[in-house]
């Protein structure tokens, strides 16, 4: 399962991040730093996996902003000593998906969209993955339920306004 | 926040939670489930607002609460929510029934007694034929969740997700499903896996899934990403359920086209998905060889691990070498400590499933000294049951020996390194090793090991009482053994009598008091490998008897049986225990270090000797070795295939292919091409996955004067070679653990060495008398003048007799005489025309009369061995000891003034080879030990340096060998 999604700029800052598993404020900053580090030294000939503490991580680059997600085994499945079963393309290709729906939503999705509309990014994530689980992966569904919040509060201004 | 506490701003969020907007509302959710940690106490204040928000009439509401749920219930929350949650199931928008169905799971992931598992498996089986494709979809997760603990409640859903699946990859979803026109290629994924899930170990429910699954693959192979992954996903899902050898190649093919794909990600999925076909089909892994070696070497640190597990997965008791040997080199190059964790035990499984005995001390050593702090105790406490009790099967007691006696080579040596960077663990079990058999060891006399060992407790002052009690013990087994006790042992074991420790005072005071009433008794209280023997209490003291009836004879009072006479009872318990650990029968002494070595190194563990010599030895330069295994390849193949009592070299092939599918009977005499090679074998120290490549080489590799591919690809290949050979399906590659590969070959090596060793005993008297016509050899030596003038003639005559001995005791008679030619080498009617004694001795005296003569070991002298090319080759790998020795030398410019020197010496000139400038000789002394030599000459003129194997069946022989030679040619 998901334990986490990072959206890292080339410097090293986080723009947004997603953990589905706890982890205490000080180790995700510690996590967030090393994996980019990671990433940043990979080139693109090599693989867009790396293992980094047990996560089995995929990450994938769009111009200066990595897109990463972090997997674990999954809960249940670890109990009984399972394996990560993830699937690393698939969870490359997911990314894809991710910034097609951004895209789809915000026109041409930058960093700027991320970093002054953080709610709204995590709500799409919210849509798509919940508990670590990719719950929603049509584009049309996804920004469905984004539209329905927007509308709804745009009512809710007109109301007190 | 920005790197600033933000916590006073939680409470606020808590607020935000209740807000009015639908905005506000999810802000306030998220931000909690950011970052209220599990046991904050916020997190009980947001309950109440999450079960109103739950049972609201707005969907987005209901959403936000069913988002938040996920993330920021705990365990005790969960009947509070529950029963809210199961009525969303049936909502009737598809938005909220797909969050719904997480949110049970997660509460199920919580709090597994409250929810019902059975009761969760009924939602699902609704869900998951919900209208919506999404809700579905979600329920997937779920599913494949719980089917990976228990799949038994879903093996009725096989054929529902079948027809799921078929439905999906015949486009029926609506297109805003499909991804690149793959439609739902994450869907497709998890149906896949759940399959996998439900059909493993049950080819019913396999049977039904042959049919989807290959059309499936064939479908989502369109060329993209998305594809791809399904593919993948196919295949893991077909090595997982019961097999089907139709589809099992169409996964084998997928895989090898990732694994031949220039990008690096499919490559990554190719050598993922050979690890996970590899395992329970090994023959598949065959092809792609290549490849595999190629990602070994990927500059790619992700690619590496990944070939790492593979490798883990396809090991056989055939490479297990070089893999373990693999797993210890990254091993020994990581920092990532949950790499060297994960590697650490791996390696530990490994070598305990496969590895044989050696090798298993070796790499469990190895593996102390480079990641100790992960080795678990029992690891040790293992290695040291193995070491005690053997391999529990009687008739190999000889094998036993060699293990004791390797093991206690391996830890001597570690005595020799600064004792900080060892882990405890490995001192303990290194102390253990050398107090029970440290009279094992051929390189060191008890007392230096005890020397060392006192050495060891008197600089450790860091080490812990544990360890130290346990080297304080084994000092005094050592002392008990050596019969003396030297004064450092003494200070010490003083020392420790007052230590605070009080098992170790204990065990200090019994000791000085053992030492100074009853000296004699220390043998039996301490006896010699005896760690394993049961210790019998003979509750009768039948022992006491004589006493007894001695007392009573003399008017002592019989003795009244009391049942509550506590202090007695503790007498009789002492005495009678001492009386079971008692010998009265004296131990047999161990076979002395040298006879046995020569006669069961050979034997048994022939193909272990290269690691003895290694480990003392520098390890040369990689290419060195590179550049002549095949030639040992070379000349090795020529002698197996012929008779059956060549095989000592065979003893190799334990690590290789099986040498049935050699060409059949090529001439012994090997060209003199092959031959530069016999040589470098014992030496590197990560030796054994050099080795083991040269050896197993032999189907791959040419020879390399016929060789047109380069030096990188052959070491490519021999890699490869290494490491594929057990994997072909004649190897099953199931053998039992450890023991299995080395007493298979014990078997067919025995009666090679017979004739060397019966040799001086048996037909000696016989054959004495052509020794009388060659008188050169007396004077010779009388030159020295060493210790015994009469010795040398003995010994030539002894080994006069050896060299023809091969003949009478020859096994080859026995079966084909065509076989027996080429078993004994080309051998002429005179011996000593053919040894080449008499031109060598009477060249020797004239040619350099300074110091040269002939060397002498024990009074005996060194007689040239008359043996071929091809024996030497043979037996270079059953002879234990080597001596390396490196030198620059003004005296031995040439190939030829080196190859008089040897003479010289005393040795037989067996080869010279101008083009490498490398000459081999060989010799022997006392009719019994062998000492083989080669040599390589490089440079030229002041700047000649030559390169020395002295191999001997005797430790110090060799080491006298190679200091004497030495001299000579500096």
């Amino acid at each position: 399962m998901i334990s986490f999604i990072l959206m890292v700029n080339k410097q090293g800052q986080t723009r947004c991040s997603k953990y589905y598993q706890w982890l205490p404020m000080e180790e995700r900053v510690a996590l967030e730093s090393e994996i980019i580090r990671k990433c940043l030294s990979r080139s693109e000939l090599q693989c867009s996996f790396l293992e980094y503490r047990g996560y089995k991580t995929i990450y994938r680059r769009y111009a200066s902003l990595f897109f990463i997600i972090g997997t674990k085994p999954d809960i249940d499945a670890a109990q009984v000593g399972g394996e990560n079963k993830e699937n690393e393309l698939g969870l490359l290709e997911f990314i894809h998906n991710l910034v097609e729906t951004m895209d789809k939503w915000a026109g041409s999705i930058c960093e700027l969209d991320i970093m002054y509309q953080l709610e709204e990014v995590h709500f799409i994530l919210d849509e798509m993955v919940m508990n670590g689980y990719i719950v929603e992966t049509c584009k049309g569904a996804t920004l469905k339920a984004i539209d329905l919040l927007e509308r709804e509060s745009r009512k809710g201004e007109a109301m007190f306004k | 926040m920005l790197g600033h506490d933000g916590s006073f701003g939680y409470i606020k969020a808590v607020e935000l939670a209740a807000s009015s907007s639908i905005i506000h509302k999810r802000t306030g959710y998220l931000l909690c489930s950011a970052c209220l940690a599990p046991s904050h106490e916020f997190r009980f204040m947001l309950v109440n607002q999450m079960q109103r928000d739950l049972s609201s009439s707005s969907i987005l509401e209901i959403c936000a609460s069913l988002i938040a749920v996920t993330s920021i219930i705990t365990g005790d929350m969960v009947p509070a929510m529950q029963s809210l949650v199961l009525k969303m199931l049936d909502h009737n928008s598809e938005i909220v029934r797909k969050k719904a169905i997480i949110a049970m799971h997660r509460f199920h992931q919580l709090a597994p007694e409250s929810v019902e598992k059975q009761e969760l498996v009924e939602k699902l089986r609704k869900v998951i034929c919900d209208r919506d494709p999404s809700v579905m979809g979600s329920s997937l997760n779920v599913i494949e969740s719980m089917a990976a603990v228990d799949p038994k409640p879903f093996k009725e859903l096989v054929a529902s997700l079948i027809s799921i699946l078929k439905q999906i990859i015949e486009h029926r979803l609506p297109t805003d499903f499909e991804y690149h026109r793959v439609p739902a290629p994450w869907i497709q994924m998890k149906i896949i896996r759940i399959l996998a899930a439900l059909g493993k170990n049950d080819s019913n429910a396999s049977n039904g899934m042959y049919e989807i699954l290959g059309e499936t693959m064939k479908k989502a192979d369109v060329g993209i990403n998305a594809g791809y992954a399904v593919v993948y996903e196919c295949v893991r899902t077909i090595t997982c359920i019961y097999p089907n050898s139709t589809l099992l190649d169409a996964a084998a093919d997928a895989i090898s086209r990732f694994i031949q794909s220039k990008s690096q990600n499919l490559k990554y999925f190719g050598v993922t998905g050979l690890a996970a076909i590899v395992e329970s089909h090994p023959q598949y892994a065959e092809a792609h060889q290549m490849s595999v070696i190629e990602c070994l070497e990927d500059r790619d640190e992700t690619l590496q691990r990944r070939t790492l597990d593979l490798l883990y997965k396809m090991t056989n008791p055939v490479n297990v070498q070089f893999i373990t040997g693999k797993l210890l080199d990254f091993l020994r190059g990581t920092t990532d400590s949950f790499l060297k964790e994960d590697l650490t035990t791996k390696v530990c499984s490994l070598a305990e499933r496969y590895a044989p005995n050696n090798l298993y001390v070796e790499t469990i050593t190895e593996l102390f000294a480079i990641s100790g702090e992960f080795v678990s105790q029992e690891v040790s406490q293992q290695l040291m049951t193995l070491i005690a009790e053997g391999a529990g099967e009687d008739e190999d007691a000889d094998a036993d020996t060699i293990l004791r006696q390797h093991s206690v080579t391996i830890y001597a040596d570690l005595l020799e390194k600064p004792i900080a960077k060892l882990p405890q663990l490995l001192i303990e079990t290194m102390a253990w090793v050398l107090g029970e058999y440290a009279y094992l060891s051929a390189d060191y006399t008890l007392e230096e090991i005890l020397n060392k060992l006192c050495e060891l407790v008197r600089k450790g002052k860091q080490l812990k009482e544990s360890t130290r009690k346990i080297i304080v013990t084994s000092i005094m087994k050592l002392v008990a053994q050596a019969g003396t006790c030297p004064p450092q042992a003494a200070k010490i074991i003083d020392d420790f009598s007052k230590s605070k420790n009080q098992d170790l005072q204990q065990r200090c005071i019994e000791f000085q008091n053992l030492i100074t009433c009853a000296p004699h008794m220390l043998g039996e209280v301490l006896p010699v490998d005896a760690s394993c023997e049961d210790i019998q209490v003979d509750p009768d003291l039948s022992f006491m008897d004589a006493y007894v009836s001695q007392a009573i004879a003399n008017g002592a009072k019989q003795y009244e049986n009391l049942d509550d006479d506590d202090d007695d009872d503790d007498y009789d318990l002492t005495g009678s225990a001492k009386a079971s650990v008692f010998k009265m029968t004296p131990y047999a002494k161990p076979t002395a270090p040298g006879a046995s070595y020569t006669s069961s190194s050979m034997g048994g563990v022939g193909s272990n000797s290269p690691h003895i010599a290694g480990t003392g030895g520098a390890p040369p330069s990689g290419s060195y070795n590179h550049s002549q295994h095949n030639g040992i390849t070379s000349a090795n193949t020529t002698a197996p295939a012929n008779e059956p009592q060549l095989n000592v070299r065979n003893v190799a092939n334990v690590w290789g292919k099986k040498p049935a599918n050699l060409p059949t009977s090529t001439p012994i005499a090997p060209e003199p091409g092959n031959f530069s090679a016999p040589v470098p074998a014992p030496v590197p120290s990560n030796n054994w996955s050099t080795t083991t490549s040269s050896y197993s080489t032999q189907q791959t590799s040419q020879p390399p004067s016929e060789s047109v591919k380069t030096e990188e690809q052959l070491r490519k290949e021999r890699m490869a070679a290494a490491l594929f050979g057990g994997s072909a399906p004649s190897n099953a590659p199931g053998i039992a653990r450890r023991r299995a590969p080395r007493t298979t070959v014990a078997a067919p090596v025995a009666p090679t060495l017979a004739p060397v060793q019966a040799a001086p005993t048996g037909p000696a008297p016989v054959v004495l008398p052509p020794t009388h016509p060659a008188p050169a050899p007396a004077p010779v030596v009388d030159l020295l003048d060493f210790m015994d003038d009469s010795t040398p003639i003995q010994t030539s005559a002894a080994l006069d007799v050896d060299v023809l001995a091969p003949s009478p005791i020859e096994p080859a008679p026995v079966a084909d005489p065509i076989h027996e030619e080429p078993a004994v080498p080309t051998k002429p009617d005179d011996p000593f025309a053919a040894s080449g004694l008499f031109d060598g001795f009477s060249d020797a005296p004239l040619s350099s009369l300074q110091a040269d003569s002939t060397f002498e070991h024990n009074g005996q002298s060194l007689v040239p061995l008359t043996i071929t090319t091809a024996q030497f080759g043979e037996k270079w790998g059953s002879v234990p000891h080597a001596s390396p020795i490196s030198t620059p030398s003004s005296k031995c410019t040439t190939l030829d003034s080196f190859m008089d020197v040897c003479k010289s010496v005393g040795l037989y000139n067996i080869e010279a080879i101008p083009a490498t400038n490398e000459g081999i000789c060989g010799g022997m002394v006392g009719g019994t030990e062998l000492v083989l030599i080669h040599g390589k000459i490089s440079g030229s003129g002041i700047s000649t340096k030559v390169d020395v194997t002295i191999k001997s069946t005797d430790a110090t022989l060799g080491r006298c060998l190679a200091m004497y030679m030495q001299n000579l040619i500096r």
